[in-house]
């Protein structure tokens, strides 16, 4: 039997403030109807950013040392700190027919089956981490990229690949980061750049000096396609989303009072 | 006394409210269901709101996360909280024991019982649960 091809929005953005790039993947979650098609987003971060977990408290970004110069958010979803500066963030956003709560694996593992998929048709094994460890939250690392659960792409022992959800009235936003290079506000985690052969790299479509992760936007948006049973028509945000956005950036992302709420 | 989940009224989006009537008013307790805390398996953090707040049926009052998600927590009822179950969010583990005793999480006195006729019984919300899953 046939799967009907359903039409879906494909957004690939300017490097943008991290206050606006929560903003509009927060506008796109809220603006969904339970008849809405999914939209991919891929974005960039015009300045390096942490982006805190949704329930991390500011104050813990005091013990790590590196990133205390960066610009700091703090995002909707939940899991530890990201420094955005060499990676590619996507944000994909679904309706739900049912109002539903907690995590959606299948998406987690669609996506990530995708990434584990193409780079190993570059000949880079990355794996699942598998079933996590049951670390209690105390004994958690402040950023993302140390800490592991289930769905996190492992290569080389480390992890390149986290996401996070966040529910919302008639869907799911899930956003993530792909890691491709170490950065001055984390030294300590290598990206795909630094775990990769340069023909693995090549086969990949990356440049060796590509630390936005650009070159992968359209084989992801293809592979992401074909696993979704979607085509992708690349319009960007409605009128209504836009002006959604903006509001919301205005009272949540780029105001004090979110950031410093715990 | 133990809370019997057949007779409490519940939300679509999984809270479950026992409604009692306290002097004029009704006051609702509020949780969320069994099978809710099942689909969110390892909660780690619960944000819980303020005494006094109001709170109308269908927006949010909290959220919850849990491993990889954060999902809002939405009210069932219209009315002003005038109890918060403040030790819940450092003992979310007993949640998954006992979501109907240890697990309420608000007492809200209604402004009105407009909401209550929306709400399901348990069993419309067990069916339901049962083609969600």
């Amino acid at each position: 039997m046939n799967v009907p091809i359903r039409k879906a929005r494909l957004i690939i953005d300017k490097p943008g403030a991290a206050s606006w790039n929560m903003a509009v993947d927060a506008a796109i979650l809220e603006s969904l109807t339970p008849n809405s098609p999914p939209t991919l987003r891929f974005y960039q971060w015009s300045r390096p950013t942490l982006s805190l977990g949704y329930f991390q408290s500011l104050a813990n970004r005091a013990a790590h040392a590196e990133s205390q110069v960066l610009e700091v958010v703090r995002r909707s979803t939940g899991g530890g700190a990201i420094v955005h500066e060499h990676e590619l963030t996507y944000s994909l956003s679904i309706a739900t027919p049912t109002q539903r709560t907690g995590a959606s694996h299948s998406m987690y593992r669609t996506v990530h089956d995708c990434i584990i998929t193409a780079l190993a048709e570059a000949g880079l094994k990355a794996t699942r981490f598998g079933q996590n460890l049951g670390q209690k939250k105390s004994a958690e690392p402040f950023l993302c990229f140390q800490r592991r659960t289930e769905e996190d792409l492992i290569v080389s022992g480390y992890k390149v690949l986290g996401s996070a959800q966040r529910r919302g009235a008639h869907g799911i936003l899930q956003h993530g980061s792909l890691l491709m290079a170490a950065s001055t506000g984390a030294p300590q985690l290598p990206g795909l750049l630094e775990l990769s052969s340069h023909s693995a790299l090549q086969r990949l479509g990356v440049e060796s000096t590509d630390r936005s992760g650009r070159g992968l936007v359209q084989m992801l948006a293809t592979r992401l396609a074909a696993a979704f049973q979607v085509n992708w028509d690349s319009s960007g945000l409605s009128r209504t989303e836009f002006e959604r956005a903006e509001q919301i950036e205005a009272d949540r992302y780029g105001h004090p009072n979110w950031t410093e709420r715990r | 006394m133990s809370r019997n989940p057949n007779r409490l009224l519940y939300a679509k989006s999984h809270e479950w409210a026992d409604v009692a009537t306290q002097g004029d008013s009704k006051v609702a307790t509020i949780g969320i269901s069994a099978f809710a805390i099942q689909q969110l398996t390892d909660l780690v953090y619960m944000d819980l709101p303020k005494v006094g707040a109001k709170v109308s049926a269908g927006e949010e009052f909290g959220e919850v996360e849990s491993v990889k998600a954060v999902s809002p927590l939405y009210s069932p009822v219209d009315g002003e909280i005038i109890e918060v179950h403040s030790e819940l969010p450092e003992n979310l583990d007993r949640l998954k024991e006992d979501p109907y005793d240890f697990g309420w999480i608000l007492k809200v006195r209604l402004t009105n019982d407009v909401a209550l006729a929306s709400l399901l019984d348990h069993a419309a919300y067990e069916q339901r649960c049962n083609e969600e899953a």
